[in-house]
């Protein structure tokens, strides 16, 4: 019995990851943002249901192999928007994880307070990559569309996470 | 089925509710206030450095190339290139395909003191979306490539 948890555990990690690579692949295609680089942070849905389905430091590895495999794929290792990316994943998933952990707000406060520091984690690594604050007259636009962006994803997430639950409880 | 709504749900809406009426109306002021004055001289920057390489004085109507840009010798051609006809600046950039690199062209406009990027390679070509500016500074991350603008007069600083 723990020996196909562990197995179901690590086909649903292994699918989860697929299905980030290739949201995180189809948003960079569709430019939704005025901003050269950034990104809205659509794959964070997947963030946030690992971080509610297993534990903060499974999203983690996740999240990073993510940022990374998708890096290797487009050929841009050490890129710039591998440095953006990367900084916003990290900025996204402390401050979920922190807040789920605090357990004050639900799956779309999470999510919404994770897309605003997605936000300013990409920025401030545009900031280093230019050497200027000038790419802080971003920053307003980006801080307003994450609000949005982010609330889909909570929603989105949570009704994976309502319908995973009632499967779950089903089969174990 | 009108499920009552739980104590997280509703600090989950009062959250994002707030941060778009925040976050929304400090985008608006940025956009009508901040980068109004008018330019005096576009900049154009390479990389993390914050010594100009080509400076457009909107004053005195000329371009300044301060330096040339630090290119591999293997693309035989210095940077930037001033096109004084045209008015435009080209540059090298980040942006690699098939691990070469590409130009960006920026177009300036003495008398509507604008800068405009009008032909460069990145994803989505989203840097030469940013369309014309007369103070808003044009970023390409992509290539790391920036026009900032210094205003005279009434200066708005952030």
């Amino acid at each position: 019995m723990m020996h196909s948890a562990k197995l179901r555990k690590m086909t649903l990690l292994a699918n989860f990851l697929a299905i980030a690579i290739v949201l995180n692949i189809i948003e960079s295609a569709i430019p939704i943002i005025p901003v050269p680089g950034a990104k809205l942070g659509f794959a964070n849905i997947v963030t946030l249901i690992i971080l509610y389905v297993y534990s903060f430091k499974d999203s983690v590895i996740i999240t990073l192999l993510r940022v990374l495999l998708v890096a290797i794929l487009s050929g841009k290792l050490l890129g710039v928007t591998f440095y953006m990316s990367l900084s916003g994943a990290v900025f996204a998933t402390l401050a979920m994880g922190f807040f789920k952990q605090l357990n004050y707000f639900g799956f779309v406060g999470v999510s919404t307070i994770g897309s605003v520091f997605h936000a300013i984690g990409q920025i401030a690594a545009g900031i280093f990559v230019i050497g200027s604050t000038a790419v802080i007259a971003y920053l307003p636009i980006m801080l307003f569309l994450s609000i949005p962006a982010g609330a889909l994803t909570g929603i989105i997430a949570q009704r994976f996470y309502t319908i995973w639950r009632s499967w779950h409880n089903e089969i174990s | 089925m009108k499920a009552k709504l739980s104590v997280k749900s509703k600090r989950d809406i009062l959250l994002v509710t707030l941060l778009f009426i925040i976050l929304g109306g400090i985008y608006i002021l940025f956009r009508l206030f901040a980068f109004q004055g008018e330019a005096s001289i576009a900049n154009v920057y390479y990389g993390t450095s914050n010594e100009p390489i080509v400076s457009i004085d909107f004053i005195n109507y000329r371009v300044i190339a301060n330096y040339d840009q630090d290119v591999p010798s293997s693309y035989n051609q210095v940077y930037p290139i001033i096109d004084e006809s045209a008015n435009t600046i080209t540059l090298l950039g980040d942006y690699e395909i098939d691990g070469t690199r590409q130009i960006v062209v920026i177009q300036y406009n003495f008398g509507a003191k604008s800068v405009q990027i009008i032909q460069e390679q990145s994803p989505n070509n989203i840097c030469s979306r940013e369309g014309v500016s007369t103070g808003w500074p044009l970023i390409c991350l992509p290539n790391r490539i920036r026009v900032e603008f210094e205003t005279n007069g009434e200066d708005f600083t952030i």
